[in-house]
């Protein structure tokens, strides 16, 4: 166990630069957890709302007094910059204007250009507004048609408009079993893990496959799997101490122990810590420089994130990038978790797939770290920089 | 009368507890060639690094060329050219770029500076491997590169600070061969090394430094003298008896007789015509005797004999 | 001495293959992942396809049928429906094969299992229709003879709000994520700012001492690796930007050359924090890169790289640190190009991440500047 002694005694010496990474990725972890906030749908459908009624009429108050009803009006100065930070920032999801002439033109039945609106990011939320705003005016025109006075008219109207559907959320006795604070953090643990993995482990790595080191165990009686197996327990071992940091993180997060299937999330996350390591095994197999090493960092963690769903919720993926994302283990680590957060239907089956299959990659990993190792680092695969040397004379 | 070229004056330096530099002083003259001699952790690096005014130092005074040495002294900084112990040498550059990028830290006219770069290329040998990067230059071959990039700017003071470590023999002698020609040429060299083979060959005045002080100086032979051993007689003889080495042992200025493996060694101090007393005894007894020899006291065994014979390993 | 430096400087850092990698090709293969991912979300977001749908029908509704019947028809249908029993509803719904139940009762009501955009389009479909049956049943209750005028009303398609164009620029959010990736490889300039320091000082590098000992002052020669280094630095930012602008087809809006100014500025101000950390203590350089990465990354992170509404929390929670986060004032001066009209804004962007690295200059400066060292 001579390599695994020499292992953790260069683990001592970089722990600092190795803590550091791990420090900060856990820093940056918790509130990246707390930020996921869920997109706004029919459940937190009330929005912030700034109208500028350039119109003055006891029919554009009405209107405005029907849409405080349902969201929150929000005062704004009428300059065309503040505007803009204003929805830039989401202090306001939607700007109505309701242009001078909206009275009489309602009262005539008239629809074109009765508002102006302005509002940033497309979503369902804004067309939810407008959609509003039509259903309102065709209403009162309905209500006018039927016989209703104008002022009545709007009153029916806004009571017609404001109906509100029943909605059943059907959960299944299993489903959900983590939060979503939870979910959200389990699920950027893949882009955390795989950082903080490859840029902690990497430079102790690097140090014990130093080529004249190499060379020095080459020459003894130690076989080329056994001094892979050896480092690969090194770096379990450290991983082992890094994860279960994760893991109490994670339960702070979670504001208590995890229970019952909670602990898939946990042992999903172990298999991928398994995942990460292999990946950083595989890394080192091929001597980079130190640069190096966080530009694939950099590459795998941010690019496998955000193709697999990390970042941006794989429903939303395009089917093309989901497909391709497959043959990465990020991807299906981050299934695995969506499952335990409750965005399918809880199946121990499916579960158990997902996992195998993150066991496989890890496998895969494993076994070409293993072969590169072997290949690179026996006998004549060794190339010695060419030297120039003094011509003999 | 010789110039004084570096002045040291009661030099002191303190890392803490640790005394690095116990009143130290040395005084090099003009167109010598001063080895500095001392064994691991002596202060030889550190009195090269304050000389340089990299290392700040707690009491004394430094002069160079006359005056004092200061780190914005960039006149005098002008005139050294330094070699230090490891490569230092950019990686990114060719041999060429490396030794034109070292040269123009002192020499502003751009075509000055090309004739010296060419001259420095040629006085180190280096003339097929300019377009070389470092990394595929060998041991010997980086130190050559390395004293180019010292030297290229003609200064009057070369401090090389053990320049031959892990070098080829070939590479070693023609170092050796280019430092004494460049004194030829006027320039004052500052040497340290642990080679005493080197020291003794090409080195004019030689000083010994211990444990931050300064235990010896002189020529080679000044500093020969100054050891109990001044000669080795060495004869090659089969078959001795106590009697003859008890002679051997009455004779003037013989202060110890050895007999093992068929050589006597016989080690005198001071006195002349020790070679011929002692054949004399051989002789008187009819005793037949091969090869013979009379050396001189080494370097090493001065040195070895003025420090104490324990290997220390402290770093410098 | 200086430009003797100053070109020395930029051959040898133009050399570093690591670095090339890392300031030049990694944020193309970054930038082409954004695209690749981002590329259809927009589409996706706001384009929504037929939405599988069962209608169970406790109580017999034809007109409902009748709508649902004229929105699952055409072009575009808004759903895809099957009437199905409530058991068989139930068990394609927990199969995801369905998105929701309607129940056509007494009142209609929706059972849906998650609450994505398309669970949302149902419940407002279902509002819709109980508006208009609203309006209907109460001319039928009050005014019957009208109700044929009603329906025409109500059916008649109407738009009532134009959109008014706030600005000239690109309002998708995920732009975002492109100004961000400037703000990365301006903040990882800061490797190379390091090196400048390190390579300074004598007590950190052998280059150093040796480069102490010559005739070039200290000052001269910092200040040419720093120029060299800017240069470099601003090489590959524009190439970063150009590569998105060109080949990524990335619309920056219709002002680029500004653009490009505050990438260059950003890669300034990535150089300056690189030189202020390598100036600092006595840190092996390893410890160095890894606090300059690692802060880069998690100075990124708050700027909104990896979680896109990073940067509204921190503007709602800490407002003044977006002001001073150096990944954030890149990403800011760009988006502020394409949203607003004026230069207002972008100037002050700029001018601040000028300022912060001056400080960050002057500050390492300060320390490098120390001539003699108490040990090396």
């Amino acid at each position: 166990m001579q390599v695994f002694k020499l292992f953790m005694k260069i683990l001592k010496k970089n722990i600092f630069t190795s803590m550091i990474y791990v420090i900060v990725f856990i820093a940056i972890s918790i509130p990246m957890a707390k930020s996921a906030a869920a997109d706004k749908t029919f459940k937190d459908s009330s929005l912030k709302i700034a109208i500028f009624d350039e119109d003055g009429t006891a029919e554009s108050g009405a209107l405005r007094e029907f849409i405080g009803r349902k969201h929150e009006l929000v005062e704004l100065a009428d300059d065309k910059d503040k505007i803009m930070q204003a929805l830039y920032f989401d202090t306001v999801n939607y700007v109505l204007i309701i242009n001078d002439g909206y009275g009489e033109k309602l009262a005539a039945g008239e629809t074109e250009g009765m508002f102006s609106t302005y509002h940033m990011h497309d979503s369902y939320a804004t067309v939810m507004v407008s959609q509003l705003l039509d259903s309102y005016v065709s209403s009162v025109r309905g209500y006018a048609a039927g016989g209703s006075d104008l002022a009545s008219a709007e009153a029916k109207a806004a009571d017609a408009v404001l109906q509100e559907a029943e909605v059943t959320i059907a959960r299944n006795e299993s489903g959900g079993v983590l939060s979503s604070s939870s979910a959200s953090y389990f699920r950027y643990l893949a882009y955390i893990l795989v950082s903080v993995i490859i840029s902690a482990l990497c430079p102790v790595l690097l140090k014990l496959s130093k080529k004249e080191f190499r060379f020095r165990t080459n020459c003894s009686c130690m076989k080329s799997s056994s001094y892979t197996m050896q480092v690969f327990a090194g770096s379990v071992v450290f991983i082992a101490v890094v994860w279960l940091i994760m893991m109490v993180v994670s339960v702070i997060q979670n504001g208590g122990m995890f229970t019952g299937n909670a602990w898939l999330a946990v042992l999903n996350s172990l298999v991928y810590t398994l995942i990460c390591t292999a990946i950083a095994l595989v890394i080192c197999s091929f001597e980079p420089s130190d640069t190096v090493v966080n530009l694939v960092t950099q590459i795998v963690g941010l690019g496998s994130s955000f193709l697999c769903g990390v970042f941006v919720p794989q429903s939303m993926l395009g089917s093309g990038v989901l497909a391709a994302a497959k043959f990465l283990p990020a991807y299906w680590y981050v299934k695995a978790v969506e499952m335990l957060g409750g965005s399918e239907k809880f199946d121990g089956s499916r579960l158990a797939m997902y996992i195998l299959i993150e066991l496989g990659f890890a496998a895969a990993l494993m076994l070409i770290a293993l072969v590169v190792n072997r290949v690179k680092y026996t006998g004549a695969a060794i190339k010695l920089p060419k030297l120039a040397a003094e011509p003999q004379k | 009368m010789e110039n004084t070229v570096v002045k040291i004056d009661n030099l002191v330096k303190r890392y803490g507890e640790l005394v690095a530099l116990d009143h130290f002083s040395l005084e090099i003259k003009e167109g010598e060639i001063f080895g500095l001699l001392g064994p691991n952790g002596s202060g030889k690096t550190t009195t090269i690094n304050c000389l340089l005014s990299l290392l700040s130092f707690d009491k004394g005074n430094i002069e160079i060329f006359g005056r004092k040495m200061t780190p914005v002294s960039y006149d005098i900084k002008k005139d050294i050219g330094i070699i230090m112990q490891n490569v230092v040498v950019s990686e990114e550059l060719t041999v060429r770029e490396n030794i034109d990028y070292f040269c123009g830290l002192y020499i502003t006219d751009k075509k000055l500076r090309a004739q010296y770069v060419d001259e420095a290329i040629k006085f180190v040998g280096l003339e097929d491997f300019t377009k070389f990067y470092p990394k595929k230059l060998s041991g010997g071959l980086l130190r050559r590169l390395n004293i180019a990039c010292g030297i290229a700017h003609k200064p009057k003071l070369i401090i090389l600070d053990e320049p031959t470590v892990a070098v080829d023999p070939q590479s070693r002698n023609k170092i050796l061969e280019g430092i004494q020609e460049l004194n030829r040429s006027g320039v004052t060299i500052i040497y340290t090394s642990h080679y005493m083979e080197e020291v003794e060959q090409i080195c004019t005045r030689i000083a010994i430094m211990d444990k931050g002080r300064k235990v010896a100086e002189g020529t080679k032979d000044e500093l020969k003298r100054m050891i109990k051993n001044t000669e080795t007689i060495s004869i090659e003889v089969l078959g001795l008896g106590e009697d003859i080495l008890a002679e051997m042992r009455a004779l003037p200025h013989v202060y110890d007789v050895k007999y093992d493996e068929k050589m006597l060694v016989v080690s005198c101090s001071g006195g002349k015509h020790n070679l011929i007393r002692a054949l004399d005894v051989l002789q008187k007894h009819e005793i037949g005797f091969g090869r013979v020899y009379s050396e001189l006291p080494t370097l090493n065994e001065v040195f070895l004999e003025i420090t104490g014979k324990a290997l220390r390993d402290k770093e410098d | 001495m200086f430009l003797h430096n100053f070109l020395y400087e930029i051959k040898s850092s133009l050399r570093v293959r690591d670095l090339i990698f890392w300031l030049i090709l990694f944020p193309m293969i970054l930038g082409t992942f954004f695209k690749i991912a981002f590329g259809d979300l927009y589409e996706k977001q706001t384009k929504v396809s037929a939405i599988p749908t069962a209608i169970v029908e406790t109580e017999q509704n034809e007109i409902f049928r009748s709508v649902v019947e004229s929105v699952s028809k055409g072009d575009e249908p808004l759903l895809r429906a099957e009437y199905l029993s409530e058991e068989e509803a139930l068990k394609k719904l927990g199969n995801d094969e369905i998105k929701g139940i309607i129940y056509t009762g007494d009142t209609i009501t929706l059972t849906v299992a998650g609450d994505g955009v398309e669970q949302s389009v149902l419940k407002l479909f279902i509002e819709q229709y109980m508006t208009r049956e609203k309006v209907i049943t109460d001319t039928l209750a009050s005014e019957p003879s009208k109700t044929q005028a009603v329906i025409a009303a109500l059916s008649e398609e109407i738009n009532t709000s134009e959109e008014a164009k706030l600005t000239e620029g690109n309002l998708d959010f995920y732009i975002q994520y492109f100004y961000n990736l400037i703000g990365m490889v301006a903040m990882y300039g800061s490797v190379t700012g390091l090196h400048v320091a390190i390579g300074q000082q004598a007590n950190l590098s052998e280059l150093g001492a040796r480069k102490n000992c010559s005739a070039t002052p200290k000052s001269v020669g910092i200040l040419a690796s720093l120029a060299g280094t800017w240069v470099v630095q601003s090489i590959c930012m524009i190439i970063c930007v150009s590569f998105t602008a060109f080949v990524l087809k990335v619309d920056y809006g219709d002002r680029l050359p500004f653009v490009y100014v505050a990438a260059v500025c950003g890669g300034i101000l990535g150089v300056s924090f690189g030189f202020f950390i390598g100036s600092v203590g006595k840190m092996k350089q390893g410890a160095k890169v890894g606090i300059c990465m690692s802060v880069s990354m998690a100075l990124c992170f708050l700027s909104g790289l990896m979680v896109g509404n990073m940067k509204p929390i921190m503007a709602e929670k800490a407002p003044w640190f977006n002001n001073i986060n150096p990944a954030a004032l890149v990403t800011d001066s760009i988006s502020a190009l394409n949203l607003y009209s004026g230069y207002r804004v972008f100037i002050t962007k700029v001018v601040t991440m000028l300022v912060i690295s001056l400080i960050f200059y002057v500050l390492g400066l300060l320390m490098v500047r120390r001539r003699k060292y108490a040990s090396l």
